[in-house]
């Protein structure tokens, strides 16, 4: 029986294979409310992941259903509204044509004039797709995905070529349809983006899910944050004392990794009175995305 | 969640207005498309033919209005979807809640429409230049083979453009285009080729449009009507349905 907390795209053990590229491998994967960001390097499998999503590929293994039908069925595509990377806009048309036309796909549009101003690309709607520059075409392809009002947005990189002012703006109107109800999907590799809008973070790499949470919830997954200090003893005593990962030495400081802060600075200031310069550098989430790829290439070299 | 529904013949049609708009608006299509046959026309049947009643007005009439349906078919429908689908946007709207057919049905209605309009153009022309009189039902029964050879071209034009990538699908369908053309008797009688030609001709979609153009105003060769309309019909499904395999595989492969 459905609830309302059935998640709005679910993907079960979904495998896809190019030749002898694994791109994903065994995904589960379950979209509910809000914003979720998917984030890894270029080639994890972030765009195979939206094409099954969208019904354009079909998995080798696994099941993908999307408001509990097959991702390509209409009442699926009338619910949902997509941006692809691909650039490509029918040129002679102008921007209000093009939008017009994609507006009247859908069974409740959008107001034109909304849409057109909410991915601000209103100065330019008389313009022929032509005459546009690559970051105004990005925000015409946001503004078909948006022009129906739909349910669920999934949004495959959406500021790629975008400047500083216009990825902000972007980013205001899909944090504004979020809070409309808006169920969103979002491919990055930029963790600042998925820092400024996720609800929750997908790392994805080499075709597998690495990690998946919240911003605090992946961080705290890699939660070895970082004590700074100048003291008088010895990297063996410093390794020894309780949750220290690592122990560097930096210049007059020395630089340790530590999974429990509070156990191991309590530790540090008994055994060293002396100790001073202390700081306590939280772990960007930049930083646990790279040890979270990284560790898992290294596993795999191993293996 | 009911979805309410959308009209199917909405789409269809604001499709169709949108395919209307970017071929009037790129003159790199539309006006070859027009000017030449009627520039050739002009050149072969009228400036270069003896008026009277033998000449070649009538016949280059008949064949220069298939040559009309050759380059909106190859260039507009086939070149120019190939071109859509490696830009992405027939993706976009795949995933987008719109029949794909109508895609399809879209471009081949505008290429229908125009190469049309250029028959007519050429129909005119003949009439009032040339001398060519005809009856009205002969007149309407030449340009509706004419318009409907469209759909065999589109679909080499279509192969080609899946086939090959960008600046190389544009220099086969010229080379398709001039070929089927020339090969096919659009531009001269075939009579005027060697015997080797002749039986080339045999395999080409273009020369029993051709012909059957010609059939339609009473100038038909040796073999019999139903015999081209036959061979084109085949050719139009063998080519259809490659056409249609490679699309599939295509979008399969993105």
């Amino acid at each position: 029986m459905r609830t309302s907390h059935e998640p709005l795209v679910s993907m079960h053990g979904c495998s896809k294979r190019y030749g002898t590229v694994t791109a994903l491998d065994g995904l589960d994967f379950e979209l509910g409310a809000g914003l979720t960001a998917v984030l890894g390097r270029n080639g994890a499998g972030k765009s195979t992941l939206v094409g099954l999503m969208l019904g354009l590929l079909r998995p080798d293994a696994g099941e993908i259903r999307a408001f509990g039908r097959a991702p390509h069925a209409l009442e699926v595509r009338q619910q949902r509204g997509v941006m692809l990377q691909t650039a490509g806009l029918p040129r002679p048309l102008t921007v209000r044509e093009l939008v017009q036309l994609f507006s009247g796909y859908y069974p409740a549009p959008r107001p034109l004039e909304e849409t057109l101003q909410r991915a601000g690309i209103a100065d330019v709607a008389n313009r022929r797709c032509s005459d546009l520059s690559g970051g105004q075409k990005r925000r015409v392809q946001f503004a078909l995905a948006i022009c129906g009002g739909p349910r669920l947005l999934v949004l495959d990189e959406p500021t790629v070529a975008l400047d500083l002012e216009a990825r902000h703006e972007v980013w205001k109107t899909i944090r504004d349809l979020v809070a409309e109800g808006t169920t969103v999907l979002l491919t990055t590799h930029h963790m600042e983006e998925a820092e400024a809008l996720a609800d929750r973070i997908v790392v994805l790499d080499r075709g597998r899910i690495v990690a998946d949470g919240t911003q605090e919830a992946i961080k705290a997954r890699f939660a070895t944050r970082t004590i700074r200090c100048r003291t008088q003893l010895t990297p063996v005593q410093l390794g020894a004392l309780p949750g220290v990962r690592n122990v560097a030495q930096a210049g007059m400081h020395v630089v340790l990794q530590t999974d429990a802060v509070e156990q191991t600075m309590r530790a540090l200031l008994d055994r060293d009175t002396t100790a001073t310069d202390l700081s306590i550098v939280d772990t960007e989430l930049e930083d646990a995305f790279l040890a979270l790829t990284r560790s898992n290439q290294d596993l795999q070299e191993v293996a | 969640m009911s979805v309410t529904s959308v009209s199917i013949g909405a789409i269809y049609a604001r499709e169709c207005q949108a395919e209307f708009r970017k071929a009037w608006r790129m003159p790199e299509f539309s006006l070859p498309t027009i000017l030449l046959p009627l520039g050739f026309y002009s050149l072969f049947a009228l400036a270069l033919g003896q008026a009277g009643g033998r000449g070649p007005q009538l016949p280059l009439l008949a064949t220069f209005g298939v040559y009309a349906a050759l380059g909106p078919a190859i260039f507009g429908f086939g070149v120019g979807m190939a071109n859509e689908r490696q830009q992405g946007l027939l993706e976009l709207k795949r995933v987008s809640p719109m029949p794909a057919q109508a895609i399809v049905a879209a471009k081949l209605i505008m290429c229908m429409v125009f190469a049309f309009a250029v028959v007519v153009a050429l129909h005119g022309l003949a009439t009032l230049a040339g001398g060519v009189r005809l009856p009205f039902l002969t007149q309407l029964g030449l340009a509706a083979i004419q318009t409907v050879s469209v759909v065999p071209f589109a679909c080499i034009g279509l192969l080609l453009g899946l086939a090959l990538r960008d600046q190389a699908a544009m220099a086969a369908a010229n080379v398709a285009f001039f070929l089927l053309a020339v090969l096919g008797g659009l531009w001269m009688p075939m009579a005027a080729f060697p015997g080797w030609l002749q039986h080339f001709a045999l395999l080409l979609p273009s020369y029993h449009a051709g012909e059957l153009a010609l059939h339609a105003v009473g100038l038909g060769d040796r073999y019999p009507a139903s015999l081209h309309a036959i061979v084109a019909l085949g050719e139009t499904a063998l080519f259809a349905a490659a056409a249609l395999w490679a699309w599939r595989r295509q979008l399969a492969s993105v």
